[in-house]
């Protein structure tokens, strides 16, 4: 891939009717990296991967994938690409065996070929066993299952996932979540759109938020924090409240505000890892019990309200 | 090669539905015995055994030699088959032609051997209805008869009359004998005239291994009901194209590096073979269960196949651009059908509603399909009675698959 970089979006912009709902997105994503697309529903996601994807042309702007630019180029990317779609994009009166080996032959993959890999990628999504079995005798997880391992089949260098986790059970998500881990460790780029922030959160080396067709904010999970500010909060509740213990809290380093209201206190701190130690230290010298502890570390929604001013779920 | 891929899966998931033997193969058959038996109930008796056109015949005339030389002649047609009526089924002759009894009545007068033998004028009274082909066909038939008889006289005349001037007859009754000799042996001599023509029957044959089923109307319900079902058996397939944009994998498909032309043609050659083959599967059970002769043109019928597998394939596509939900196909399938089936003549013989419901039936191109099958196993036609109609099918079939890429959507 050309300077490492693969997929790069300039500009990018989708006009339907009297609708903008991709307004001038710009990112670049480095080949081996998990990139998420984080937002409310309308905020352009799927829109935008939906030209990346070659499915849509852009009013305006180009990307490139691999390379190559999805206006000049459409079907170099498309080889070079696999798509997870949102919906479960697969024929439900064949199995999943049948189901990966039409989609295998859509990448033109043929004959022994085709055969190892089908059996490699059940294997991958954990499905040799019922590989006979209809897809529409399956679960909603196992059938998302099958639903990315359609898209792993000629080994793309790069995967787009579109919210491949939209309701399913937990185990599932799970599975589908390591599986992403596991690609990426093997060396697949990975554009992941998803309004799970705990996902974005966990996976991601880059996560944009994206807003109203715009991508408000990029970067590390660490930048994005650092840019709000926001420090980590400790819920404690007390056996019996000691005023001498809380003013002392007050002047322990990395302490920034504390609050108290009938044995419950709550503190504002840089770092809880420093400072949660010497609030045990402390209590016991002077006999008070902490019968609870909750750490509530900074996250994307507070990113988000900071930036937008509504709650990431409110918004959904 | 992926064209190859989509249609192999179409027809899989074709296959795998248990509605496709009802629609493509169990209906057909049925509805073929069941108007095959409502147009030409299976026939017994003089039909059965011949198939020449009946005509009622009222001899006046008994006993005179000519007018006896003249009902072995219509005996000996190849085109009409005479019937003897009394002088009471002889008042009946027109209801009996009106009821399809007879196609026409042919009245030999008194004194007719007589008039003929002279050289006076007379003639045959013929009650026929020479709107229909039937009674056209049985007055050309006559035609020719009575010219044979007409030429053998003359005949006898001259053998007589040369005789007569090189030797001469030992009175009226040796001119007698040689006139009978002579006009005896030019009527054997009708029995291989020096030109024929191959008349074929326009009929179902009879079915092999003796059954003796001979049906006129299988040769229109079979024809019929595989152009009807060509249509209605589309509603699998316009259903699997339906399905494939709702559950989002047409729009996946281009995500793959395959182009849209490739999609629709692997649907468009889906949709062809399984009307290819189920057209296949009925003239099979056509020719050898309802004894209808498809073989006796094997290209003409094979090229009528497959101009009626692309033109409905082309249907199918149609209603799958068009239809966008399940409902929808079953709708559009069903209006399709009936419309095309009852307009085109699949229910029934264009030819016996009237010149301006022909007409305007010929507007569709089933209608020509049913044409192009039945100038085959109904009129006898040869290989060149079908390019019209394949050729017409083809046009239609074209400006189908323009409307369907127009109103064709991935999504």
């Amino acid at each position: 891939m050309p300077d490492g970089v693969a997929i790069r979006a300039q500009d990018l912009q989708k006009q339907f009717r009297a609708v903008s709902a991709v307004r001038g997105v710009s990112f670049e994503v480095r080949a081996g990296e998990i990139f998420s697309l984080l937002g409310p529903n309308g905020a352009g996601k799927s829109t935008t991967i939906a030209m990346l994807s070659c499915l849509l042309q852009p009013t305006q702007g180009d990307a490139s994938v691999c390379g190559h630019s999805i206006r000049q180029s459409p079907q170099r990317v498309k080889a070079c690409l696999g798509v997870v779609p949102q919906d479960i994009a697969l024929y439900l009166d064949l199995s999943a065996r049948e189901n990966l080996e039409f989609w295998g032959k859509m990448y033109g993959l043929r004959g022994a070929t085709l055969r190892q890999r089908v059996a490699e990628v059940l294997a991958i999504i954990g499905l040799t066993e019922r590989q006979k079995d209809k897809v529409g005798t399956f679960s909603g997880g196992m059938q998302r299952r099958v639903n990315i391992g359609a898209a792993l089949l000629h080994r793309p260098d790069v995967i787009i996932m579109d919210e491949p986790t939209v309701g399913i059970d937990p185990q599932s998500r799970r599975h589908i979540l390591d599986n992403v881990k596991e690609l990426n460790r093997q060396g697949m780029t990975v554009l992941y759109t998803t309004h799970y922030m705990e996902e974005a959160q966990e996976l991601s080396h880059q996560i944009a938020i994206m807003d109203q067709g715009k991508i408000i904010v990029c970067g590390t999970h660490a930048e994005l924090i650092r840019l709000v500010g926001e420090r980590t909060r400790l819920d404690l509740t007390l056996h019996s409240e000691d005023d001498a213990l809380v003013a002392c809290w007050r002047s322990i380093a990395g302490v920034h505000s504390l609050s108290a209201d009938h044995g419950r206190l709550t503190l504002l701190v840089d770092d809880s890892n420093l400072v949660l130690p010497r609030l045990f230290e402390t209590a016991a010298q002077v006999g008070v019990r902490i019968t609870s502890v909750t750490i509530e570390e900074p996250n994307l929604e507070a990113v988000f309200l900071h930036l937008t001013g509504k709650a990431l779920r409110d918004a959904l | 090669m992926r064209i190859l891929d989509i249609a192999a899966k179409d027809i899989q998931q074709i296959l795998r539905d248990w509605k496709s033997a009802l629609f493509l193969l169990i209906m057909p058959v049925l509805f073929t015995i069941f108007f095959g038996l409502v147009f030409g109930p299976v026939t017994s008796g003089d039909r059965q055994r011949d198939p020449r056109l009946p005509i009622g015949l009222i001899n006046q005339d008994p006993g005179g030699q000519l007018s006896d030389s003249l009902e072995e002649l219509i005996g000996q047609s190849a085109v009409i088959r005479p019937i003897r009526l009394g002088q009471e089924a002889a008042e009946r002759a027109v209801d009996r032609i009106e009821q399809g009894d007879l196609v026409a009545v042919v009245r030999i007068p008194v004194g007719y051997s007589q008039a003929v033998s002279a050289g006076q004028p007379i003639s045959l009274e013929v009650i026929t209805n020479q709107q229909t082909p039937s009674g056209r066909t049985a007055l050309i038939a006559l035609d020719t008869v009575t010219g044979r008889l007409f030429g053998a006289v003359e005949s006898a005349h001259i053998s007589v009359e040369a005789y007569q001037s090189r030797i001469g007859f030992d009175g009226d009754a040796a001119r007698q004998t040689a006139f009978q000799e002579a006009f005896q042996r030019a009527v054997l001599a009708w029995g291989s005239p020096p030109l024929t023509v191959q008349v074929e029957q326009a009929t179902g044959t009879p079915a092999p291994g003796g059954r003796g089923v001979i049906s006129n109307g299988f040769t229109q319900s079979s024809a019929g009901m595989i152009v009807q079902f060509s249509v209605f058996g589309l509603i699998t397939s316009a259903m699997l194209l339906v399905l494939e944009r709702k559950n989002r994998c047409l729009q996946r498909l281009l995500t793959t590096p395959i182009s849209r032309a490739e999609v629709i043609g692997g649907h468009l050659l889906a949709m062809f073979l399984v009307v290819f083959v189920q057209e296949a599967l009925l003239i099979f059970l056509g020719q050898f269960a309802f004894g209808v002769n498809y073989l006796r043109e094997p290209l003409a019928i094979l090229i009528m196949m497959l101009a009626l597998a692309f033109w409905a394939a082309c249907l199918g596509l149609l209603i799958g651009a068009l239809a966008r939900k399940e409902d929808q196909v079953i709708v559009l399938c069903l209006g399709a059908m009936f419309f095309f089936s009852a307009l085109g003549g699949a229910w029934f013989p264009l030819d016996v509603a009237g010149k301006a419901f022909s007409s305007i039936g010929h507007v569709l191109p089933s209608a020509w399909a049913m044409d192009g099958f039945q100038n085959i196993i109904l009129r006898g036609m040869g290989f060149g009675s079908v390019l019209l109609p394949a050729g017409l099918l083809l046009v239609y079939a074209l400006a189908f698959f323009g409307l369907a890429l127009w109103r064709f959507s991935f999504e």
